[in-house]
């Protein structure tokens, strides 16, 4: 082993805690490392992949939107209620265009009005929420429709359809923020946004299309969910929301903004995937899952922002192997010395 | 009370700023330090007063070593510090008493409840004594700036005073304030203690102080008792003798207008404001802070409406009314605070200096990646901005490759308008030289650059021309001859003839 797997970029870190919990599954049960069951992993992560995708892009924006379990709720209520009486296509696109007209709400609430997303997009929550119950009056909303069934129940080539959906998502939406203009605004505009005002970009617009893009994904999480279901249950997004930002966090999305990678967010969120899946095999009583779940997601921030400690006692627990050779200990920074100014010098090592 | 600075050092990125300063102030001794920016005055405060630790040397108090780890180490042995920032110390949403008696130790005004009456009638005991009449139950944020000031002298009164620094204390005052504050030194120096007063001003400086100590590139280049120094002496210690090769001038003025500004207006930051940089040419603007300077810059790249006056950009006349519309004009503006509004620090070096030209790299909204990083990569040579790689970020480097990053950014959008306001602000000397270059580089192949530098030295020395504002008008214009820091300063000053 060498050092340099710690230089892993913070985007990917989760990884060693994804494969931390899958060891110990393995070797707790037999029943973990099977291929039906990774792919039920797949299949029950894919909600929070999708409402985690979109809000990557408003977390790396530095912003937060709490609404996507609700947006989640509202457009599938809608699209439920839409399929009673219309082809499949006018229920997708009513609950597709619900979810970008929430969206299109936070955006502009969070740019024009100067609100703080916290705010804006915990009373939109409210909002969507509520008219989720008052278009459903409070019940759930059954779906015949077999074509829109088969989002979530399909299996094309023995692969369940969700989890081609968000293979597809994540893909798509990765390559949106790592290859394009657009995904350059969002990096740059979360890092500085009047840098960004003043580099020429519109700002306004990039937050509005982040937000647009969240409440896109969440109704089509809305899809995957009540389409697995069959019905579409009015109170199906609550708490939805808080799994979706985990994901983002432990995933190595900065909340600060500027910083982060899809690749991170889907890692994140096949790691609650599979926690979820491990206590169950476990037998964990499922009054004690969210316990653990806490527990896990604090350690997985605690990783992640006590990055240079680990690596501090790592030196500490080595010392003899590598003395030969006068290793730059890979927190001096680059090659001419600067020492970086975000990542305090690990004291540990040097008091050593 | 005697303080000695012996040998003392500090690095910073590798650059040294300071470099084996050696110095004893005592007290009842009024000790003025004057430098340019950059000489390394801040850091020899923050050193003494706790907040940076030196890289070698030490720091004696009567003869006894000290270290100092933290501004409290320092407060304790009664050494303050009024810092040109002070307003950050300042909380505003506090009455005045309550700012006073922030940290009351000794739970003087009660261990659980604040008696209120107590302290207020403290507060106004002790602002009395220097002169201070603000009522102390009023917000703090209801005070002027000099009262805050005051506040802040008073302040550090209360914790046995041995040393009081005073950095920039006239920046933000006005005459009948500053006179004011003169009277204190006097009266500190009177009660025995220490004063080490940091000014630009330098009649200030041969008005209150004792001895006058010069910094230069981080080294005391001049140390004397003020009444056998002229303000010719100071300035040669200050400038250096290599003043001349310090500014690498070149003059590449071409007949043809780029720029034409009339009658330009913006509400009430300025008006009536003529300007006519031709292509090549470093048209300075000067003037004291306030005067509007900065604010025809960020009008003419579209932050500020104009409301009146027409800009004429090479022949075309413009309705410029937003950055993008300013960068596809081809202006570009260097702001002022590359941090606050220049560079997205988290990311990397290449992908903030293609920031302002994305669009030329993605026509059709896909990034292309590789006429991007050559594209970037000739710019970082270029500029020679060092840097390990063009992926490190941008806040790994230093600050006068930061600002270079900055330049970058701008240069590659091909202007034909370039402003720049506080190019060199917080860069080191050998930075500073580089940028000059790039501004030469620039002039050389035919862009108008508009220069806005507090930098006297620097204004006068790149421009070849340079316009006067004062309180949002044009005042004078000077070239040639009468181009220097004397005939500016009179210019800029109101009092002045």
């Amino acid at each position: 082993m060498n050092a340099s797997f710690l230089k892993l970029s913070r985007e990917l870190r989760a990884i060693w805690m994804l494969l931390l919990v899958s060891v110990i599954l393995f070797i707790a049960t037999p029943l973990f490392l099977t291929g039906p069951n990774l792919l039920n992993v797949l299949l029950a992560s894919s909600v929070t992949v999708l409402l985690a995708s979109g809000q990557t892009f408003v977390i790396l924006l530095g912003e937060i939107d709490l609404s996507v379990g609700a947006v989640l709720a509202l457009s599938g209520t809608t699209t439920a209620i839409v399929l009673q009486s219309q082809p499949l296509a006018v229920g997708l696109a009513a609950g597709l265009g619900v979810g970008a007209l929430g969206g299109l709400i936070n955006g502009l609430l969070v740019t024009k009005l100067r609100m703080p997303s916290f705010i804006a997009t915990l009373a939109s929550t409210s909002a969507f929420a509520g008219l989720a119950l008052f278009i459903t009056q409070g019940n759930p909303v059954g779906v015949k429709n077999a074509g829109f069934l088969a989002i979530g129940q399909g299996r094309p080539l023995t692969v369940p359809m969700p989890v081609w959906i968000i293979l597809i998502v994540v893909a798509a939406f990765g390559f949106l923020l790592a290859r394009t203009r657009f995904g350059r605004y969002i990096y740059a505009t979360g890092d500085n946004p009047e840098a960004s005002r003043l580099s020429g970009i519109k700002v306004h617009r990039t937050t509005i299309l982040a937000f647009v893009i969240s409440g896109v994904l969440a109704s089509l999480a809305g899809f995957v969910l009540t389409a697995r279901l069959g019905t579409a249950q009015p109170t199906a997004g609550n708490g939805l929301e808080l799994a979706a930002i985990a994901a983002v966090i432990i995933g190595g999305t900065s909340l600060a903004g500027g910083r982060g990678a899809l690749i991170g967010t889907f890692i994140g969120a096949i790691l609650l995937g599979v926690i979820d899946n491990g206590l169950n095999l476990l037998d964990v009583s499922p009054f004690l899952q969210g316990v653990v779940k806490g527990l896990v997601i604090l350690f997985a921030v605690f990783l992640d922002r006590n990055s240079d400690l680990i690596r501090g006692l790592w030196q500490l627990v080595r010392p003899a192997r590598k003395q030969a050779t006068p290793t730059r200990n890979i927190d001096d920074g680059p090659a001419n010395g600067s020492p970086d100014p975000q990542v305090p010098t690990p004291s540990i090592v040097i008091r050593k | 009370m005697i303080i000695e600075l012996r040998d003392i050092r500090k690095s910073f990125s590798g650059t040294e700023v300071l470099s084996g300063i050696n110095l004893a102030v005592k007290g009842g001794e009024v000790v003025a330090l004057v430098g340019e920016n950059g000489a390394g005055k801040s850091t020899l405060t923050r050193i003494i007063s706790g907040a940076h630790a030196p890289d070698g040397g030490s720091i004696v108090i009567d003869g006894a070593e000290v270290d100092l780890k933290h501004p409290q180490d320092a407060m304790d042995l009664g050494i303050h510090v009024i810092y040109q920032e002070f307003l950050h110390n300042i909380f505003p949403q506090l009455t005045v008493a309550e700012n006073l008696f922030t940290l009351d130790k000794s739970a003087e005004f009660g261990r659980l409840f604040v008696n209120k009456k107590k302290m207020s009638r403290q507060a106004r005991t002790v602002m009395e004594t220097i002169g201070l009449h603000a009522d102390p139950n009023a917000l703090a944020q209801t005070l002027s700036v000099a009262e805050l000031q005051m506040l802040e002298i008073v302040k550090s009164l209360g914790h046995n005073i041995r040393m009081l620094i005073l950095d920039e204390p006239t920046a933000a005052l006005d005459e009948q304030e500053s006179e004011r504050l003169f009277e204190q030194v006097a009266s500190l120096r009177g009660a025995g203690i220490c004063v080490v007063y940091i000014s630009h001003r330098l009649e200030e400086v041969f008005r209150i102080s004792d001895r006058v100590v010069v910094l230069r590139n981080g080294k005391v280049a001049l140390e004397g008792r003020t009444e056998q120094l002229t303000e010719r002496d100071v300035v040669s210690a200050m400038v250096g003798r290599e003043v001349d090769d310090f500014y690498p001038k070149e003059r590449h003025t071409r007949d043809e207008v780029v720029l034409s500004v009339r009658g330009a207006g913006s509400g009430d930051r300025f008006s009536d404001i003529d300007l006519e940089v031709h292509a090549g040419e470093v048209l300075g603007i000067g003037g004291v802070f306030g005067c509007g300077k900065g604010d025809v810059l960020r009008a003419l790249f579209g932050l500020l409406p104009l409301t009146g006056g027409e800009v004429f950009l090479a022949g075309q006349r413009l309705p410029v009314t937003n950055p993008q519309g300013a960068i596809a004009a081809g202006i570009a503006y260097i702001t002022p605070d590359r941090q606050a509004e220049g560079l997205c620090l988290q990311q990397s070096v290449s992908d903030n200096i293609s920031l302002a030209s994305l669009h030329s790299f993605s026509p059709t909204g896909l990034m292309q990646r590789r006429p991007e990083m050559t594209s970037t990569e000739e710019v970082i040579s270029g500029l020679r901005i060092r840097t390990p790689s063009p992926g490190t970020d941008v806040g790994h480097l230093s600050g006068g490759n930061q600002q270079k990053v900055l330049f970058g950014r701008w240069v590659l959008t091909k202007p034909k308008l370039l402003l720049m306001e506080e190019p060199t602000r917080g860069v080191d000397i050998g930075a500073k030289t580089e940028i000059y270059r790039i501004i030469n580089e620039q002039a050389a192949q035919g862009v108008a650059v508009i220069l806005v530098s507090s930098d006297l030295p620097e204004l006068v020395a790149m421009s070849d021309r340079v316009v006067v504002m004062r309180q949002g008008g044009l005042v004078a214009e000077l070239r040639g001859a009468d181009l220097n820091q004397q005939k500016l300063l009179e210019h800029a000053l109101e009092s002045s003839v």
